[in-house]
């Protein structure tokens, strides 16, 4: 057999150039250490760079803000599944985090009273502090300042167009493995990398692709970061947890799963029908988006679904109502600038100007699960660190632990650059102890093999199609509502997917071969669904972005747990991991304001015209006050879903 | 109804350019409209193709929303954004011709960013980053990086008439690399010594070719002549 591999030497390989890897890049090559820099999409193209470019930084807003009270809020808002460890430090290092960005070139608005970042008027959802600030060209901002990170100085070498094939590790007597490097498939130069190097920071992004076109996320989504790392040894924790957006465009097909409206912006009178015009979920600007999005699949399966396999968002009695119906439409134009801009352009007049129905579906938004990790990003097992993957750290929504079942508002970007940071430093830390550590060539080698392998595989598949029998079978069956029978059935289609695997026809050129880029990430997509079944079989109840058809409701006062999972031996284990609970007190008010919140909603319903009129005209009046502006809501926030607030 | 006109209403003809080993390769491709009214975009072309026809066909896409900046081709000889531009019957779909073509529709794009390495954010900032940008700041920074103001630009045109193109990076600059330097030079948070090096770094670029060149045209709308080229003339002290 004969392999061409180039051999590289780096103290720290970082994957994926959105804010997580970026931060980490930047941060480990300051503390010394040589850094590469490697993803398959172009420099700084990420879900970073498409976000609405919302970002927590603590006390922004509210001179009495506390990293108790951020911390706390994360907490509460991910059902008591995050680790306070690690909510802890999201919330020490918000604003140095924040400040790395400004010094890359994000210029955020002065305030004049506080001289500093101007946060939005009103603390965002599920925040108890004003602490959100929001940026003009919204993501492109921070991309430009990714960017600038890593193109500045000398000090970081990047490979742009570069596939992860897998990490190379050794294996201790005790099962401990540890990180040799990886092998990567350099697409753009037609090359073999063989990259020796003692730490690795996971930051490849989420799994939203496995739900294409059902997502307004990057396609480069394609679980990278979960399947390499699960390959590698690590463990995974709350890798059911998936945030779907439920009021996404079903057509035309060029704005399919963009995103066109968040439970609050359907706004107080908003209800969902079904395709015969019954109402099928009311008071939807109150609801979870977990139960906005099992309303409209349960109509599906019903049989009650519209044409593209939706419901339709009626917001036609906000706009008839005589005097609050002039706010609305503002109020839906300007609270979510970037959603109505695709409604705009993807339905005709009469239904942008809401006097008609929607159409919508749910779309993958963010994935709260992932590897898990320490507060330094450090992968971790029940013994802590000594028995996670040793030398691999991982950041941004490849991590698991910091938002459990739900994420609040603004914190996504946030989260990239505190635990990029982070790990970044302390993968830079740990390699300065390898300095003249010899290289097991084998070891490489074996991996490299499997790629050599693959080259010029005979077959009558095609992974680029085959890619598309998964998208849909994940949406089907692990998609916004799941029940163990699908969930089975899931596990048989990938079982079946594997021995197509075999039979996937693979060029053999090493100069940009699409079919072997397609078949890698295949492979990344199956893996990390099949991770995904385990972990949403164990989690026999709903909680946050997991809804079981079959399942009662997980209580908030039951004992919280994570779902853990883990590849042992090509087998996968899973477990639960328990959880420390918010005090009882806490709970109980929260679930009283919860019911007293419903209760209200259904007495301004029941109101006669004139009445409900003028509450919901001053109710529009508070929130878009003297400028007659609603403030912008992120997706995927808690404010965007009131229903998901969970603040005292 | 007669069957062309039926066909029209059902299907879509285009050329999709193909690319392997330094040949070109026309492939027609009849893409089926999902309803008689709609108008696809460049990618959803692309993404038909690749199912129905063309299972290994290399395009690049990411946000779908005219976000990431990574999907731009060629149309009809003419750059667009693939996940935004409506296409018509006979167009033709090629890699961008303004760089060099890897696979298919993929072209490399990191000799640019390549061109600046090292070469921002010299000469230190200010300690305070509590000042606020102007308005020019932030139309720069609404930059999507899709490469499409590279057409017909004189000065990135001679990197493949004077110099090799497979060298690491670009001698020569382009509209997107002066908009980088000029994002510098309006950075209020920038020491005097900083925006005076990103102005001697466009000079390198070759600045000059600027002042015979009508203006380049950006792929979202901003203002290259005006808030680029103009003012990176007027402090480089080549044009009043």
């Amino acid at each position: 057999m004969n392999i061409d591999l180039e051999w590289r030497h780096f103290d720290v390989l970082v994957i994926g150039s959105g804010g997580a890897g970026t931060n980490a890049a930047e941060s480990a090559a300051k503390a010394g250490a040589s850094v590469l820099l490697v993803a398959k999409d172009p420099l700084s193209a990420s879900d970073t760079k498409i976000s609405e470019g919302i970002a927590t930084v603590r006390a922004s807003g509210s001179e009495d803000d506390t990293e108790e009270a951020l911390s706390e809020n994360l907490k509460i808002a991910g059902s008591d599944l995050p680790v306070e460890e690690i909510t802890s430090a999201f919330a020490k290092d918000s604003q140095t985090a924040y400040d790395k960005y400004r010094e890359n070139g994000l210029r955020p608005e002065i305030s004049s009273i506080t001289k500093g970042p101007n946060s939005l008027p009103l603390p965002m959802g599920g925040h108890t502090r004003r602490r959100s600030v929001g940026h003009k060209n919204s993501g492109l901002a921070f991309g430009h300042a990714n960017w600038n990170a890593i193109v500045k100085e000398n000090k970081i070498e990047y490979l742009e167009d570069c596939w992860v094939i897998d990490l190379v590790t050794s294996e201790n007597s005790d099962d401990i493995r540890t990180v040799e490097g990886a092998i990567v498939y350099d697409a753009q130069k037609g090359r073999i990398l063989a990259i020796r190097s003692p730490s690795v920071v996971m930051a490849a992004g989420g799994l939203s692709t496995l739900y294409f076109p059902k997502t307004d996320t990057m396609r480069g989504n394609t679980g990278d970061s979960y399947a390499i790392a699960a390959r590698a040894g690590a463990e995974l924790v709350d890798m059911e947890q998936t945030q779907f957006l439920p009021f996404c465009l079903t057509s035309p097909p060029s704005f399919e799963g963009l995103l066109g409206g968040e439970p609050v912006t359907a706004s107080y009178l908003g209800v969902l029908r079904d395709k015969n015009n019954k109402v099928i979920l009311d008071g939807v600007y109150l609801r979870t988006r977990a139960e906005c999005s099992a309303a409209i699949m349960k109509a599906v399966e019903n049989g009650r679904g519209t044409p593209n396999g939706g419901a339709y968002l009626d917001m036609r009695a906000n706009k008839k109502a005589p005097k609050s119906g002039t706010y609305f439409m503002k109020f839906l134009q300007n609270s979510l600038p970037s959603a109505y801009n695709n409604v705009r352009q993807a339905m005709n007049k009469k239904e942008a100007q809401c006097d008609e129905l929607w159409e919508v579906r749910p779309s993958a938004h963010y994935m709260m699960g992932g590897i898990r990790v320490d507060e330094n990003g450090q992968s971790i097992g029940d013994k802590n660190s000594n028995n996670g993957v040793q030398g691999l750290y991982a950041a941004g929504q490849a991590m698991g632990g910091l938002f459990g079942a739900n994420r609040l508002g603004s914190t996504s970007l946030t989260e990239g650059a505190v635990f990029g940071s982070r790990a970044g430093f302390a993968a830079a830390l740990y390699s300065r102890n390898f300095n003249n550590n010899e290289i097991n060539k084998d070891l490489f080698l074996k991996e490299a093999y499997k790629l050599n392998d693959l080259l010029g595989q005979r077959g009558t598949n095609h992974a680029s199609q085959l890619k598309i029998q998964v998208q849909k079978e994940c949406w089907n069956n692990l998609g916004p509502i799941r029940d163990k029978k699908r969930l089975k059935k899931t596990q048989q289609f990938i079982s079946r997917c594997r021995k197509d695997l075999k039979k996937v026809r693979i060029g053999k050129n090493l100069l940009w071969n699409q079919s072997l880029i397609e078949y890698l990430e295949l492979v990344n997509m199956i893996d990390t669904a099949e991770l995904m079944t385990y972990a949403a079989l164990e989690r026999d109840g709903s909680v946050g972005g997991h809804v079981r058809a079959d399942c009662k409701d997980i209580s908030i006062f039951s004992k919280p747990y994570s779902t853990k999972v883990k590849v042992r031996k090509s087998h996968i284990e899973v477990s639960k991991i328990d959880r420390k609970r918010t005090e009882l007190k806490k709970l109980v008010e929260f679930k009283f304001k919860e019911q007293k919140r419903f209760l209200e909603a259904k007495l301004l319903r029941l109101l006669p015209m004139r009445f409900k009129d003028a509450i919901i005209e001053k109710r529009y009046k508070k929130i878009m006050g003297s400028k007659n502006q609603a403030p912008p809501i992120e997706p995927g926030s808690i404010e965007a879903a009131v229903g998901e607030q969970k603040v005292l | 109804m007669n069957e062309r006109l039926q066909n029209s209403l059902e299907y879509l003809n285009v050329t999709i350019i193909t690319h392997k080993e330094g040949t070109d390769l026309p492939t027609k491709f009849k893409y089926k409209k999902r309803s008689q009214k709609e108008k696809p975009m460049a990618l959803d072309i692309l993404l038909q193709a690749q199912e129905k026809q063309l299972p290994d066909l290399a395009f690049r896409y990411g946000c779908r929303a005219r976000n990431c900046g990574v999907c731009t081709i060629d149309i009809n000889g003419k750059p667009r954004i693939a996940c935004r531009a409506v296409v018509r019957e006979g167009d033709e779909l090629k890699a961008m011709s303004t760089l060099p073509v890897i696979t298919d529709l993929i072209v490399r794009r990191d000799q640019i960013s390549r061109q600046l390495k090292g070469k921002i954010y010299e000469g230190g900032r200010k300690n305070d980053l509590n000042l606020e940008a102007s308005e020019d700041y932030h139309e720069l920074t609404s930059c999507i990086e899709c490469y499409a103001c590279l057409d017909k630009c004189p000065m990135h045109e001679k990197n493949f008439s004077e110099t090799k193109s497979d060298q690491d990076c670009f001698q020569w600059g382009n509209p997107f690399s002066l908009l980088k330097l000029q994002t510098i030079a309006t950075d209020p948070v920038s020491t005097v010594a900083r925006k005076e090096a990103a102005v001697s770094a466009a000079l390198e670029l070759g600045l000059e070719t600027c002042l015979d060149c009508p203006g380049c045209k950006c792929g979202v709308g901003i203002d290259l002549k005006g808030k680029v080229i103009k003012p990176l003339l007027q402090t480089s002290k080549l044009a009043d």
